[in-house]
């Protein structure tokens, strides 16, 4: 190989295939990010829940449903049991009502698809923040608009801690109520 | 034990500090050696990167296969993907998910019967803590009763109904076996139907038996308990004319000796003892009771006694009434009796310090009426006579409770009742035995001919938990209930009864051991259903209970409250009337001969009679005196151990009469010469993978007839035989990193100990001396808020090791197996440490729990590269798994030694993946991480109670307090020598302990500035010895 060739390979083609990785990886880094974090999954479920209808239209209050989120760490997805409340009774002739009176009749387990999720070793509490005065929609985004629910925000240690750093910035309504939210390690991880 | 070790200690004159065992006393080198290196020799060795790297083996190309296989998976998976939620059908009103519910129930792991809350989440059991309610054990359990859990979820456990088809068992259904049953009783004839049960405490089983018996006539109940307190109440039957020993204030007496009696360890009514014993060890109201001790082998009553007289066990008819002949020379005592023995006597025969009895009978005439002398339950008749005696001279029967006393529903048979069993179904008189959840084939003595007998008998029946060496030989082995998936009632003393009830469906095919036999009285195999045991219960309550408990409330009533409550309570008049008849006091061979050894069998501190064999978190647990794990051995004493030439770890056989036993030796310290102490439970042959083959079965040596006590035998012959078995003792793990140095312990602040007259004289004395202030480089951190601490009273401290099970099960710490323990790898967060100092013939005992100190100034924070070791601003030094990339700089940097290293996946390598069966996931606390290889882990102060109390103190709008949280050892401690709470808050009960001026903080002169305060150790012994 004579001198000139190398001299090209490694003075102009190295430095320009280097650039290209090193671009694509960080272009594809940050744009897939969300996507990685989850943001916009929005799963079918089994039934056609619509919250835009129960909890915009309706203003059913969150809690009517989720009825742990002020006393445990677990929001809880309501029993069937708690949509035949209504459902016994109230539009008993629609197919996506039909199809949850089966569940509810025949004991069969209704699996939701899970949209939100953080890792099994950080024990995120929903109660703490709820019984702090932090709305729903602070994380979950407006839920009561959406016919179809997804992810809106990211859900990382990244992003719990930039909130937890910038409380009072972000819920400036709260600044007397709550102090910033705890940094350290068996906050959520023990 | 090195081989210069035994020249060493011929010429070598033992310091007078502090050492854990003989190798270390004597300066041995490889311990001294050890002791350098933050782990065992060989603990890293594990994987040798040279070897078998090169080739493609077998094992590499099923790992490459499979990760391949993952990574081909990964790429076509949705990944986006988050399982799913599965909500209740229909919710049950009492579960909130995430909040735990808490029932009320009732031990069943011995006779004790003590009040349970079982913990239950989202349906099923992961802790079981004391009542605080139930007026026997006021919220305390003990070690077993917190691990039984683990018995609840054993994959082992027989899964549904077994016959026996030549020699093998195949699965069968109710119904076949259920008809067979019946019609083998119902065609009995005159022939017997022998019940084979444990003791029965059950008011209603036992009604239910009657049931039985009335439908079988032919019916005969046998039952036994290997260690029972027969003996004890047929000499208080002879010595008072009715009832049983009563029940003992121990708080209230000053002085207290006990003989070959291990009330604080090992018997039955300890949580109970403990809690009344540690009240009189109390810094606040500087109340001391003085212990004696009058035993052979070191038991953990003798740890904790001020003074400790080792005598052979066949001495102490002497003893006890040396003492008597002595206390009415001293005029003392009026009796018209003379024994003409002389303690001097005794004392110069068994190398006592005459001094320690001289303390002892100035003690008792001093305390006439506030001292009590207890004999142990494996002693013969005369020796209770005679203490019973002694006792009532003193008037020490002041100390007996009148109030409550205890009560057998049904006494217990003897072993000539089982040998008139074993003539009869020799004799064809047997129609069936049924085994009712007991295995007398392991228990029984051998020469009873039991297991012989039985094994060619067809009809033997077995309801049992779990597989044991009875269902063995049965034809029929039937799946019984957990106690937490079954009902019941207790009665083991006057005015209480308790109730336990079921918290999960049963997991198999099992039913309750009371609805099986139900079935059987109806004899109609489809009369079952799952309720009809606890109709049965009801209506006895109904019709026999509530009718006494005279109340105006309705019965249902009665009954939700009494189940919720977990027991009920009321009046029941005892006979407090006590003459004692001196016609009872004959004795016979005051003096004892012994031409050998003498042989001393002992319950198992963690496996009972050996019911809990199975159960690795108990195997596990460290002998609270010799600290050994996962084995029994026979205990010698340290001028025995040079007569006979043998060692640590050597192996002997043990002889009594026609039976022996091979064993290996364990050289203890304190143990009297020439006795051999032994425990049972061990050497189960037939139970699960976790038991079998673990240790040795010494109830080989047991015998129908014993020249001196079921448990003691005499003329009992020693031989060393070849070969080695090892031990795995955990008493020199973790241990400091400096060679032994004079005073070492008062230089390095490890324990701090006193007397009580010198508390009194100065009670600053722990801070005069040991008050070290040290300027920190450090600027100090401010702590605004809530600061957690602790603090350990050692004066309450026993040394028990029942916080070291209540914290395994609290913070899924996995079982390691016997292997790894002898490679120092044991998981527990939190160890008992026991230190000897002075002879090994005559040693003071300290004992120290110990666990992570969170200290301010942390030493492990500082060298963990990758920061997974941190501190908190609530004073926790906490420990992130994730981050964690095992280094483990930080344990070696640690002082205490406290920190925990998974070297594998625990649950996967104990016994081929023993502890990853699916089952085991509803055991593990769902609010702690379960770990797994390369993290290192520790005491994180039990931080999701912490976690837990804040969130609930933010939903009622307050901030947390100290007292909120309460750590699984602080629950679980007999004594309640543990103490949690807030360092910043001088209106805490807590405050108090962590700046008492008995306080001192381990390792002082460190200057981490440890969050967990000692309250120094106060002996309570005579002053002029100082």
């Amino acid at each position: 190989m004579n001198a000139s060739k190398l001299d090209f390979l490694l003075r102009s083609k190295l430095p320009l295939i280097v650039f290209v990785i090193i671009a694509s990886f960080t272009l594809t880094y940050f744009v897939s990010r969300p996507e990685r974090d989850g943001v916009g999954y929005t799963p079918d479920q089994p039934i056609q829940f619509s919250h835009l209808l129960h909890s915009g239209q309706m203003q059913i209050d969150c809690k009517y449903c989720h009825i742990s989120v002020d006393k445990t760490r677990y929001a809880t997805v309501p029993s069937v049991s708690t949509c035949m409340n209504c459902h016994s009774i109230a539009r008993k002739d629609r197919p996506q009502i039909i199809k949850l009176t089966e569940y509810y009749n025949n004991n069969i387990p209704l699996p939701w698809k899970r949209i939100h999720k953080v890792p099994e070793y950080a024990y995120f509490n929903h109660s703490v923040h709820v019984n702090k005065g932090i709305e729903c929609s602070s994380c979950h985004g407006p839920v009561e608009q959406m016919e179809k629910v997804g992810q809106l925000n990211s859900f990382t240690m990244g992003s719990c801690l930039s909130c937890h750093r910038e409380a009072h910035d972000r819920f400036p309504e709260l600044k007397n109520q709550i102090n910033k939210g705890p940094e350290y390690c068996s906050a959520c991880h023990r | 034990m090195s081989e210069n070790l035994e020249k060493q200690s011929l010429d070598n004159n033992p310091d007078p500090n502090y050492w854990r065992s003989f190798k270390e006393l004597y300066n041995d080198k490889e311990t001294i050696e050890k002791k350098f290196h933050e782990f065992e020799k060989g603990v890293t060795d594990e994987f040798d990167p040279n070897e078998n790297l090169s080739g493609l083996s077998r094992r590499k190309f099923l790992a490459l296969l499979g990760a391949s296989a993952a990574f081909a998976g990964v790429a076509c998976t949705d990944y986006r993907d988050k399982g799913e939620i599965i909500p209740y059908n229909i919710k049950p009103e009492e579960i909130t998910l995430g909040k735990p519910n808490f029932y009320a129930s009732t031990c069943t792991g011995c006779n004790s019967n003590c009040g349970i809350l079982i913990k239950t989440r989202e349906g099923r059991p992961i802790k079981i803590d004391g009542n605080p309610d139930h007026p026997v054990n006021q919220g305390k359990i003990c070690s077993k009763g917190q691990a039984s859990i683990l018995n609840l979820y054993d994959p082992e456990r027989i899964k549904s109904p077994l016959r026996k088809n030549y020699n093998v068992f195949s699965e069968t259904d109710w119904k076949s076996v259920d008809d067979d049953i019946i019609n083998v009783l119902t065609n009995s004839g005159s022939k017997e139907i022998a019940l084979v049960t444990h003791k029965i405490n059950s008011p209603t089983t036992l009604k239910l038996l009657n049931d039985f018996k009335n439908e079988y006539p032919n019916t005969k109940i046998y039952s036994y308990e290997l260690f029972n307190d027969s003996i004890r109440n047929s000499a208080w039957l002879k010595s008072y004319g009715s009832g049983n020993f009563p029940l003992i204030n121990w708080n209230e007496a000053e002085v207290i000796l006990a003989l070959e009696s291990d009330f604080l360890g090992a018997d039955e009514n300890r949580i109970e003892n403990s809690r009344l014993f540690a009240q009189s060890r109390d810094v606040d109201s500087k109340k001391f009771n003085r212990l004696y001790v009058a035993e052979s082998g070191m038991t953990l009553t003798g740890i904790n006694a001020d003074y400790r007289l080792s005598i052979r066990p066949e001495h102490q008819l002497e003893f006890v009434l040396g003492l008597i002949s002595e206390l009415k020379k001293k005029g003392v005592v009026q009796i018209p009796l003379d024994f003409n023995v002389n303690i001097y006597d005794l004392a110069k025969k068994n190398n006592l310090d005459s001094k320690k009895v001289d303390y002892l009978i100035n003690d008792l005439s001093a305390k006439k009426g506030k001292s009590i002398i207890y004999a142990g339950n494996s002693l013969p008749e005369d020796v209770h006579i005679a203490v019973n005696l002694l006792n009532e001279i003193l008037g020490n029967s002041k100390l007996y409770r009148k109030d409550s006393a205890s009560v057998d529903v049904l006494p217990i048979s003897n072993y000539k009742d089982f040998e008139e069993l074993v003539n009869k179904i020799k004799n064809n008189q047997v129609a069936a035995v049924i085994h009712l959840n007991s295995n007398p084939v392991y228990h029984l003595p051998e020469d009873i001919g039991y297991k012989e007998v039985l094994s060619k008998f067809e009809n033997v029946f077995s309801l049992s938990e779990t597989m044991s060496e009875s269902c063995q030989i049965s034809k029929f082995i039937l799946p019984i209930n957990h106690n937490f998936e079954s009902w019941g009632d207790y009665k083991t003393r006057t005015g209480i009864i308790s109730l336990s009830q079921p918290v999960i469906m049963p997991l198999h095919n099992s039913r309750q051991l009371e609805s099986i036999l139900l079935t059987w009285i109806k004899k109609d195999s489809q009369s079952y259903s799952d309720t009809i045991y606890h109709d049965y219960l009801k209506t006895n309550w109904q019709e026999n209970i509530y009718p006494k408990y005279s109340t105006s409330i309705s019965f249902d009533k009665f009954w939700y409250s009494a189940l919720h409550n977990g027991f009920i309570s009321f009046t029941e008049n005892i006979d407090s009337n006590l003459n004692f008849n001196y016609g009872a006091v004959k004795f016979e061979n005051i003096q004892s001969s012994n031409s050998g050894f003498t042989l001393v069998l002992k319950e198992s501190y963690s496996l009972g009679d050996g019911r809990y064999a199975n159960n690795g978190w108990l195997q596990e647990l460290p002998h609270p005196v010799s600290k050994i794990t996962w084995d029994n051995y026979a205990a010698i004493s340290h001028s025995t151990a040079k007569s006979l030439g043998l060692k640590d770890n050597d192996l002997i056989e043990v002889q009594v009469a026609e039976r022996k036993l091979r064993i290996p030796v364990f050289v203890q310290a304190g143990n009297t010469d020439n006795t051999v102490v032994i425990e049972l439970g061990y050497g189960r042959e037939y139970s699960g993978i976790v038991a079998t083959g673990v240790g040795f079965n010494a109830n080989k040596l047991l015998s129908k007839n014993s020249d001196y006590s079921p448990w003691i035998y005499k003329n009992v012959k020693i031989s060393k035989i070849q070969g080695k078995y090892i031990l795995a003792s955990t008493q020199e793990h973790h241990s400091f990193d400096i060679p032994r140095e004079q005073d070492l312990h008062l230089k390095r602040h490890i324990v701090v100990e006193g007397t009580v007259s010198e508390y009194l004289r100065n009670p600053a004395f722990i801070k005069d001396k040991h008050q070290i202030e040290h300027e920190s480089v450090y600027t100090p951190f401010e702590y605004k808020e809530v600061k957690w601490g602790m603090s350990i009273d050692l004066n309450k401290c026993l040394g028990c090791g029942d916080c070291v099970v209540a914290c395994n099960v609290e913070n899924n710490v996995p079982v390691v197996g016997k292997d790894q323990v002898l490679k120092s790898r044991e998981m527990q967060w939190l160890r008992i440490d026991r230190y000897y100092s002075g002879s090994p013939d005559d040693p003071k005992i300290s004992t120290q729990p110990m666990l992570c100190q969170h200290c301010d100034l942390a030493p492990c924070e500082n060298v963990c590269p990758v920061v997974a070791t941190t501190h908190s601003p609530d004073g926790l030094n906490q420990m992130t798994y994730n981050r964690c990339v095992g280094t483990r700089y930080c344990s070696n940097n640690c002082p205490y030694k406290v920190r925990r290293f998974n070297f594998f996946n625990y649950r996967d390598h104990f016994r081929n993946g023993y502890q990853e069966n699916p089952v085991f996931a509803l055991l593990n606390n769902p609010e702690v991480t379960v770990r797994s290889r390369g993290v290192m882990e520790k005491c994180t102060f039990c931080v999701q109670r912490i976690s837990d109390a804040r969130s609930e103190a933010i939903r009622q709008g307050r901030k947390v307090k100290g007292s909120d949280v309460k750590t699984a050892c602080q629950d679980a401690c007999p004594t309640s020598a543990i103490k949690f709470g807030d360092i910043n808050n001088p209106e805490e009960e807590f405050y108090k302990y962590r700046n008492h001026e008995l306080g001192y903080y381990s390792l002082s002169e460190l200057n981490i500035k440890p969050n967990v305060t000692y309250i120094a150790k106060l002996r309570n012994i005579h002053s002029e010895e100082l």
